[in-house]
């Protein structure tokens, strides 16, 4: 009330200040919106262009040719073993998610909400290793893979991937405010441990599970390093790697091409973020401020 | 101590107390291990101490690539830290479904795999015909190799990087200011302090918090940068680093070691030689911190 009274006894000059700051805020966020997305729009440009126009002379804001761009991603999944990388890839991404969500809401399940030996040193382990760089453990850990016969399996891709300390600690921090007396009072009605992670803890931390599936999406979508030298034969070449060929130096591809390519491994991301925005806004913004 | 009622709850815990120990305690043990001997996967490993440490320090890639972290870090924290402060500002201030849109349009190169985010760039980057040398074209500017020239190719990563970095910082650093209460910038307003003040005396000190995790954050993954310049300089075990190897990182150098040229235990080596130099840079940045935060 004080504020309003305030704001409206400086009206004459407070609203042309106002106004000004206004448009200026305007023009600011629109050029940054422009910056962010130019790169996104110019990458779909180069696609949709009709072929033989040297497209990067000539920046546009609008498509050309819808035709000339479908052609060329015809050209791709037709030519190239994309679609096969995109099988991979999207098996790799499926089985991670769904390990990383059953293992970790497991141990979360346990970690969050009972006591059993071992539990505190076990844990304290576990959530120094988010202090550790991958850096570390990724020759070591490729050794160990390639000694089980491994590479260029999905198995090598997924598995050593799926003790996520990062997904645990976030599903535990949300498994924490379940109620106990909800737990003491299914045990009472007779459910067995694994009903009462099954039925109460798991529907009840969905929004989690949801966010989790989604970053585990991104990342492993993203994932660049582990494919690169786990999987290096073009039979389990991810969409990352595809794309890292295209991009090679003296590969004789044409900017459209490349950029089709592209686009290609950028749909499912984009898709997944226009689906899923404030989810992954919120994940994100939680496991930074928690953090 | 021990008693059959806890054995359902270690059985919930069991798949990924196993998975944890195979694929990351042994890993780091046996990698350990390896750092002492001179290992390359084909001939029979000698056990060397610590020469392949020696090795690795002394050798002017390491240098090279130590110099060129330190440089990107030096710059790309604090101005993509502060590009992400000014776009959560600038969020902050629209309400509603502007706030909603332009926090998604911000946000949108994070959505991006980072391989693809650094294909694009290179492109643009191309010599010529590249979108920036178009633009420059159109202002009768000269063609640059931003890419091949090493007195620009650290500042085209850094640019990259805060394309990408920014909209992810500024996610959280606008959660951070929605945390903080009305009551102090009405009571700011009341006595009578400019917006400019209200971020210097109110914003930025509540935020301490969240702007050093960002810091802590992007300190640790730049130190393991290697997607970016990877994919900007060649994208293969023989071609890396760029001209001069104004591009070369230690994650990258430690790749081609060990997958370049199958020197497993350099590589492994090089592994534990950047966890210390990750630790003692952690711990100066939190021994920095409560000093600071100590009034």
């Amino acid at each position: 009330m004080t504020t309003d009274a305030l704001v409206s006894s400086a009206t004459p000059r407070y609203a042309m200040d106002l106004s000004i700051w206004t448009v200026l805020k305007w023009i600011v966020a629109i050029c940054v919106a422009i910056v962010a997305v130019f790169p996104i729009v110019w990458m779909v440009n180069v696609v949709f262009a009709e072929p033989g126009i040297p497209v990067s002379i000539n920046p546009r804001l609008l498509p050309t040719s819808f035709g000339a761009g479908i052609a060329k991603i015809n050209t791709i999944l037709s030519e190239t073993g994309y679609l096969h990388a995109y099988y991979i890839s999207i098996t790799y991404s499926l089985l991670t998610i769904a390990g990383v969500l059953i293992i970790g809401s497991m141990a979360a399940f346990e970690f969050a909400l009972f006591e059993f030996p071992g539990k505190r040193p076990t844990f304290a382990v576990v959530m120094l290793s988010l202090m550790v760089p991958t850096a570390v453990t990724l020759i070591p850990t490729y050794l160990l893979t390639a000694s089980f016969g491994w590479l260029n399996t999905m198995q090598g891709l997924v598995v050593p991937g799926l003790a996520s300390a990062f997904g645990l600690f976030m599903l535990i921090q949300f498994m924490r405010t379940i109620p106990r007396e909800m737990i003491e009072a299914a045990r009472l009605d007779g459910a067995s441990h694994f009903q009462i992670y099954r039925h109460i803890a798991l529907p009840m931390s969905r929004n989690a599970l949801v966010t989790l599936a989604i970053i585990t999406f991104m990342q492993t979508w993203g994932n660049f390093i582990w494919p690169l030298i786990v999987a290096p034969s073009p039979q389990m070449y991810t969409v990352g790697q595809v794309v890292g060929l295209f991009n090679a130096p003296f590969s004789h591809v044409t900017v459209d091409i490349v950029m089709a390519a592209n686009l290609l491994a950028a749909l499912p991301p984009l898709i997944f973020f226009l689906l899923f925005q404030r989810k992954i806004v919120e994940g994100i913004a939680m496991s930074g401020s928690k953090g | 101590m021990f008693d059959k009622k806890h054995i359902p709850h270690l059985l919930m815990v069991f798949p990924f107390l196993a998975l944890f120990a195979v694929f990351f305690l042994y890993p780091i043990a046996s990698g350990f291990v390896y750092s002492f001997y001179d290992w390359n996967a084909t001939t029979t490993s000698r056990f060397v101490g610590l020469a392949n440490y020696q090795r690795i320090i002394h050798s002017r890639d390491f240098s090279k690539a130590m110099w060129n972290l330190g440089t990107y870090i030096v710059i790309t924290v604090p101005v993509g830290i502060a590009a992400a402060f000014c776009l959560a500002l600038l969020v902050d201030s629209f309400k509603g479904f502007w706030q909603n849109f332009f926090r998604g349009i911000f946000f949108m190169p994070v959505v991006l795999p980072m391989f693809l985010a650094a294909t694009i760039w290179r492109w643009i980057y191309t010599p010529n015909i590249g979108l920036l040398n178009t633009i420059r074209g159109l202002f009768g500017l000269p063609s640059v190799q931003f890419l091949n020239d090493t007195s620009t190719m650290l500042y085209s990563l850094i640019a990259v990087d805060v394309w990408v970095s920014a909209g992810f910082n500024m996610v959280i650093i606008l959660a951070g200011m929605k945390n903080i209460p009305k009551d102090y910038y009405e009571a700011a307003r009341l006595d009578g302090a400019s917006k400019l003040q209200e971020i210097v005396y109110i914003t930025i000190p509540m935020l301490y918090p969240v702007l050093f995790f960002v810091t802590t954050y992007g300190v640790i993954s730049a130190l393991q940068v290697f997607d970016k310049p990877w994919l900007l300089t060649g994208s293969s075990f023989s071609q890396y680093g760029g001209r001069q190897n104004a591009l070369l990182f230690p994650v990258m150098d430690m790749m081609g070691r060990g997958f370049g040229e199958l020197k497993f235990g350099q590589a492994a080596a090089y592994g534990f030689i950047l966890t210390i130099v990750i630790v003692a840079v952690t711990a100066v940045m939190f021994a920095l911190r409560k000093k600071g935060s100590q009034p």
